[in-house]
């Protein structure tokens, strides 16, 4: 029943070359979680692992257990300091039979088992925001700038233990921390090995990949079919135009998943509903428009496990 | 006469320079305001708000941020 994407994909690359396939996502109705702790306060992100879908929710300070069909399990993680507890947990990660928690507020990222008992931490000399497992053992971590002072890092490498091995992607600097953050916002999503790509979500029409050593494997330029959305903001130094490029992304199977910004209210930019699919060197492949707009997903095969505007989890299934 | 305007312009800018001293605030509460601001960024940037409510929020942090290091 579930055939991949990226296979679905590549026979239509054969039959027609160039053209952007048009694909639809159909909801799959989830089943009813009537327990208190299935309900998301603040989903900040997702990870698939092996069976399970990984939800870091930033309002319970807890990581919430779902199955692939949208089913609670359970949760782990309160609120606090010590071993175990999170304080605005913004990231999660799977990496084999551990799971990696941005624990912002606590400058660290907390390793449970899977069952969620606390199995170690580091700490990072920032505030943590996204978190990645790379398939070499390697830990990326996100940080956003505080928009403060020249070179600042926002893209971080760390290994197994938590020791330091590579820290880059300087933050643009202009002085306006709030122009700033907008340009220095980024999104990071792991590749098919130990590499990993990162996403400009305005200006940029490039997306960067590196090796976990940090080294540049490449600068992928996407597209212009993805269509930028450009919105004027009115800034310390003036107004200023934002080319609004991706909202959130994901990965999977030599393919990337951009979704763009759609506008909102007429002036202003959202989560939109469409998903640009990005081949290795930048070419729209398809477009999947989902029934509703997401502010993150994860991509497996055909499923799109994604987070809409009321917190609510939602899978799609892409329809051939 | 020349001397005198000088004299008084010196004594306005330590005048005031005493006064803005006299209100900054010493190293812990500058501690505070940097972590408040980094705090009030963050909230924001995690809000999953369309971009001109996020710009209007992170404008008001950095407000914020003035204001708690001027001491008002």
């Amino acid at each position: 029943m579930i055939a991949a994407l990226a296979l679905a994909l590549g026979a239509a690359a054969g039959a027609e070359e160039g053209a952007v396939k048009r694909l639809k996502a159909a909801e799959i109705a989830g089943p009813e979680n009537a327990e208190d702790a299935a309900v998301l306060g603040r989903p900040l992100a997702l990870a698939l692992g092996g069976d399970v879908l990984f939800v870091a929710d930033a309002q319970d300070c807890a990581i919430k257990v779902f199955s692939k069909e949208g089913r609670f399990l359970r949760a782990f993680g309160r609120k606090g300091q010590g071993p175990g507890e999170l304080s605005f947990p913004s990231g999660v990660a799977a990496a084999g039979d551990r799971v990696l928690v941005a624990d912002k507020f606590n400058s660290r990222v907390q390793v449970f088992d899977r069952d969620g008992r606390p199995a170690g931490a580091f700490a990072v000399p920032f505030l943590p925001d996204k978190v990645h497992a790379l398939a070499d053992g390697a830990v990326l971590v996100t940080g956003n700038p505080t928009g403060k002072r020249k070179g600042e890092a926002i893209v971080h490498v760390f290994d197994r233990s938590g020791g330091p091995r590579w820290e880059g992607v300087e933050a643009g600097f202009s002085g306006d921390p709030t122009y700033d953050a907008f340009r220095n916002m980024i999104l990071a999503v792991p590749g098919e090995g130990a590499d990993f790509y990162v996403v400009f979500r305005s200006g940029e029409r490039r997306v960067l990949h590196f090796a976990s050593t940090g080294a540049l494997i490449g600068t992928i330029t996407v597209d212009e079919r993805h269509a930028s959305r450009p919105i004027d903001l009115p800034f310390k130094r003036g107004k200023k135009r934002l080319a609004g490029f991706c909202w959130a992304a994901a990965f999977d199977r030599g393919l990337l998943y951009l979704s763009a910004p759609a506008p909102v209210d007429g002036k202003d930019l959202g989560p939109g509903r469409e998903i640009s699919v990005i081949d290795a060197a930048g070419v729209l492949r398809a477009v999947v428009a989902l029934p509703r707009p997401v502010h993150r997903f994860v991509v497996e095969g055909q499923r799109i496990f994604g987070v809409d505007d009321e917190g609510e989890l939602r899978i799609f299934e892409v329809v051939r | 006469m020349k001397k005198l305007a000088v004299l008084a312009l010196a004594g306005l800018m330590f005048g005031t320079a005493a006064l803005t001293f006299s209100m900054a605030p010493d190293v812990y509460d500058q501690a505070l305001c940097n972590r408040n601001h980094m705090l009030c960024r963050e909230y924001t940037l995690n809000l999953d708000a369309p971009w001109y409510k996020v710009m209007v929020l992170l404008t008001a942090c950095d407000i914020g941020f003035g204001k708690c290091m001027l001491g008002l």
